[in-house]
């Protein structure tokens, strides 16, 4: 019997079963410890992860990678759904760092949240989502992964909504389900194309079967998907309003985890889009135009979360152009050194607005590299590497990527986008780090501010070593599966050092004005351009429920009522009767001598036709 | 019916009028519900006072037959443009007990659309987006036709520019092909 495969199987179905147990046991109606979030949530994803660590490794040194049917679920005489797992390069690296990064983030919850009446509620509700988000990276089929996308955005949904008493959270869970609901409608759309087409919901038969297909329809259906997930552009705006939530929900979901799973999809499913130029390029320009769109929202933003919201989004738009260059490793690559030093930067922010008492107006805040020293270098650690510092864990995804673009044959606009983007990511992270740590403070001394609890020191120290290290980690120990391209000019292989450093230099000439004085300057266009998200909340999110709720109250009231209870009945055929009688009767002038005369000359002229 | 059952009985007389009794206690009073289009002023009067009105605020909708009838035309302004420090009795809502709904109410709640002023007006906000979303969509297209990194030749491959690969014939000679020297 061979040991791989069955220890492979094993620990990875040990994996899932450890993180069920405490949801499965919290079914139990008594009444939990309030360590029970504690004790037995975060321990079962420690445990999980270390466990998970197993097959990774076996991975590594074997290249072991397997996939599971374990249970026909439904079956029609044409058609199967089975409980199928795969476990192939991408979910094996992904669940030991999604488990990584949800230990780290549940320790500290249990500080952040401690004075949370629900305490175990919120565990249990994060525990719930990571399951769904396994259930997602691990799904062979597109059934088990959909089950898997609608539990992550349900649980989105609750739990940006935590604190349901407060109506802007309200407000942004809405929006997060009905724009991912929008997008939803492209996976159906797709899985629908899928079964009536290819007969299977499983990946390995949808692959072998695409040749013969022109898949332009599922995939534009799967790129709509993608958008509405990873908060592209068009469907983006949720992803900001979603830091309402609690900062352990952003840190969790809206950085490291559900979002990316649109771009999940997209590289699970890449075989499909390898040969459609359509698909590439929209992914590419959907992904530049993204990229561009939030890091220019963000440079003007105010609240930390938002800042670090929209730099997430301007990473995702960045990921789903590395799809459109056809690099699906390269985008999963950055998925998971981007896992790190985001959920880090959220960990760091959610320090340090519970240290200055749920302040989270960078503007005042300041000086805390005295007051805070790890946390600040964190924050400093995370924003380097979010901007590709070389040899930092983002550099390496982050570098490659520019690399192959600067390399490819694509769209030139979709280029200089992605570069111009990349400097504002300098800027916007160095301005963070300027109103944050440096300068004097802006706030009142009335918290007592220390860094002296484990349970936040630990997980964000945790997080560090994992932007530090990452991605070289990584990249030493998985071959990558297309070759890069070795020679390039020097100006292209340093493009995107270049413009970080541009971008890093311009916003410190920007930071050194804001302590002299200035005369008032009026405000610019631009500023508010940026300030009001390019004001695509402010319209879109007043025009279209607007017009599709008066249109929905109309038909409701007044069309069918209209229609149905008065003009195709009485008054209709009242309104057709008078209409037909008033076009008869109008030539009816009452003219009866002319009538005669008429009369007479016609039938005399037909009798002489008639005769002749 | 039950109570009608109950009630024949003769016993249970006083349950049958507690039932009608509760019956007619639920829902509106007649003289409470929305009427016909008030055509004098005293029917004017009694609606503004229907509805908790003032006579000088009360404006029904036109009466063109769209069915609204004696509902007053409230302007629409969207329940977040309220004071957020008042307070309430509804406090969540920003409504007060009594106060004559919106037609369109679930539509003004706090959650969805909202009326509030913003800093920039209306048409310059859907001018300037129009117009970056239209600059763009021009600009990627642009960059279509004018791609990066355009060959400056055509591509050399080996193998006499892979003639046997491409399906030429083993016993034939091929032509050499060179674009360019190495």
């Amino acid at each position: 019997m061979y040991m791989t495969p069955m220890m492979l199987s094993s620990s990875l179905v040990l994996t899932l079963n450890i993180l069920l147990y405490p949801l499965l046991t919290a079914l139990d109606p008594t009444p939990k410890k309030p360590q029970w979030a504690s004790t037995h949530v975060k321990t079962a994803v420690s445990t999980a992860f270390f466990i998970s660590l197993i097959p990774l490794m076996m991975f590594l040194d074997q290249g072991t990678e397997s996939i599971m049917i374990n249970w026909h679920w439904m079956n029609t005489s044409t058609f199967d759904i089975n409980i199928s797992f795969k476990f192939d390069h991408y979910s094996l690296i992904f669940t030991p760092i999604a488990l990584f990064v949800s230990w780290s983030i549940l320790e500290f919850a249990s500080w952040y949240m401690h004075s949370d009446p629900y305490m175990n509620r919120f565990f249990k509700y994060l525990l719930l989502f990571l399951v769904a988000m396994i259930v997602l990276v691990t799904a062979n089929n597109m059934f088990q992964l959909f089950i898997g996308w609608e539990g992550v955005g349900i649980m989105s949904f609750l739990l940006i909504g935590w604190w349901y008493g407060r109506s802007d959270a309200n407000t942004a869970a809405l929006q997060a389900v009905l724009y991912n609901r929008v997008g939803d409608i492209g996976l159906i759309l797709s899985m629908a194309w899928m079964a009536t087409n290819m007969n299977s919901w499983e990946i390995q038969q949808i692959f072998f079967l695409s040749k013969d297909f022109n898949m332009t329809l599922p995939l534009l259906g799967l790129i709509l998907a993608a958008t509405g997930k990873s908060a592209q552009f068009g469907l983006h705006p949720w992803l900001p309003s979603a830091m309402e939530g609690p900062t352990p929900v952003s840190a969790l979901l809206h950085s490291s985890t559900m979002v990316v799973a649109g771009i999940f999809l997209l590289i699970r499913l890449h075989p499909l889009m390898e040969n459609n130029q359509l698909a590439l390029t929209t992914c590419l320009c959907l992904g530049a135009l993204t990229t561009l769109f939030t890091a220019t929202c963000a440079l003007t933003q105010n609240d930390i979360k938002k800042i670090v919201a929209f730099s997430t989004s301007s990473q995702l738009g960045l990921m789903m152009v590395t799809i459109g260059l056809n690099q699906p490793q390269l985008a999963f690559l950055h998925i998971c050194t981007h896992a790190f030093f985001k959920a880090m930067l959220f960990l760091c922010s959610g320090s340090i607005i519970h240290s200055l008492n749920d302040e989270q107006d960078i503007r005042k805040m300041g000086g805390l590299h005295k007051l805070m020293p790890f946390t600040s270098s964190c924050l400093t650690i995370g924003s380097l590497a979010l901007t590709g510092t070389p040899f930092l864990a983002g550099f390496f995804s982050k570098d490659a990527i520019i690399e192959a673009l600067n390399t490819s044959h694509l769209n030139a606009w979709a280029l200089a986008l992605t570069l111009i983007a990349t400097s504002f990511t300098a800027v916007y992270s160095f301005r963070v780090v300027f109103f944050v740590t440096m300068g004097t403070p802006r706030f009142l001394p009335l918290s007592p501010i220390n860094e002296n609890n484990p349970a936040v020191i630990n997980p964000i120290k945790r997080l560090a070593w994992g932007s530090i290290i990452a991605g070289l980690i990584i990249t030493s120990n998985f071959l990558p599966l297309k070759s890069p391209v070795m020679t390039m000019p020097f100006m292209l292989k340093l493009a995107a050092l270049f413009v970080s450093i541009i971008g890093l230099l311009s916003a410190m000439e920007l930071a050194a004005m804001t302590s002299k004085q200035f005369k008032t300057t009026p405000t610019l266009p631009l500023h508010n351009f940026s300030n009001m998200l390019g004001f695509f909340p402010s319209t879109i999110h007043r025009l279209m429920p607007k017009l599709n709720l008066t249109l929905g109250q109309l038909m409701a009231t007044q069309l069918l009522d209209q229609s149905w209870l008065e003009k195709s009945g009485p008054k209709g055929i009242a309104s057709m009767q008078i209409k037909m009688s008033t076009h008869a009767s109008d030539p009816q002038q009452g003219m009866i001598k002319t009538y005669l005369t008429i009369f007479l000359l016609t039938s005399t002229l037909a009798i002489l036709l008639m005769l002749l | 019916m039950a109570a009608r059952a109950l009630s024949k009985s003769g016993r249970f007389d006083k349950v049958y009028k507690l039932v009608i009794g509760s019956r007619s206690a639920s829902g509106v009073s007649k003289g409470s519900l929305p009427g016909p289009y008030p055509q004098t002023p005293e029917e004017r009067a009694a609606a503004a006072k229907k509805y908790n009105l003032r006579l000088e605020d009360y404006q029904p909708y036109p009466d063109d037959g769209k069915g609204y009838g004696d509902y007053p035309m409230l302007p629409n302004r969207s329940q977040q443009e309220r004071d957020p420090w008042y307070s309430w009795d509804h406090p969540d809502l920003r409504r007060n007990w009594g106060e004559s709904m919106h037609w369109d109410f679930d539509m003004y709640t706090r959650n969805r659309v909202d009326t509030s002023p913003s800093p920039v007006d209306w048409s310059t906000m859907s001018k300037t987006l129009l117009g970056y979303l239209g600059f763009m969509l021009l600009m990627f297209g642009l960059g279509e036709v004018f791609p990066m990194y355009q060959p400056v030749m055509p591509k050399q491959y080996p193998y006499n520019d892979l003639y046997l690969e491409r399906g030429g014939d083993p016993e034939k000679q091929p032509k050499p092909v060179k674009h360019y020297e190495i």
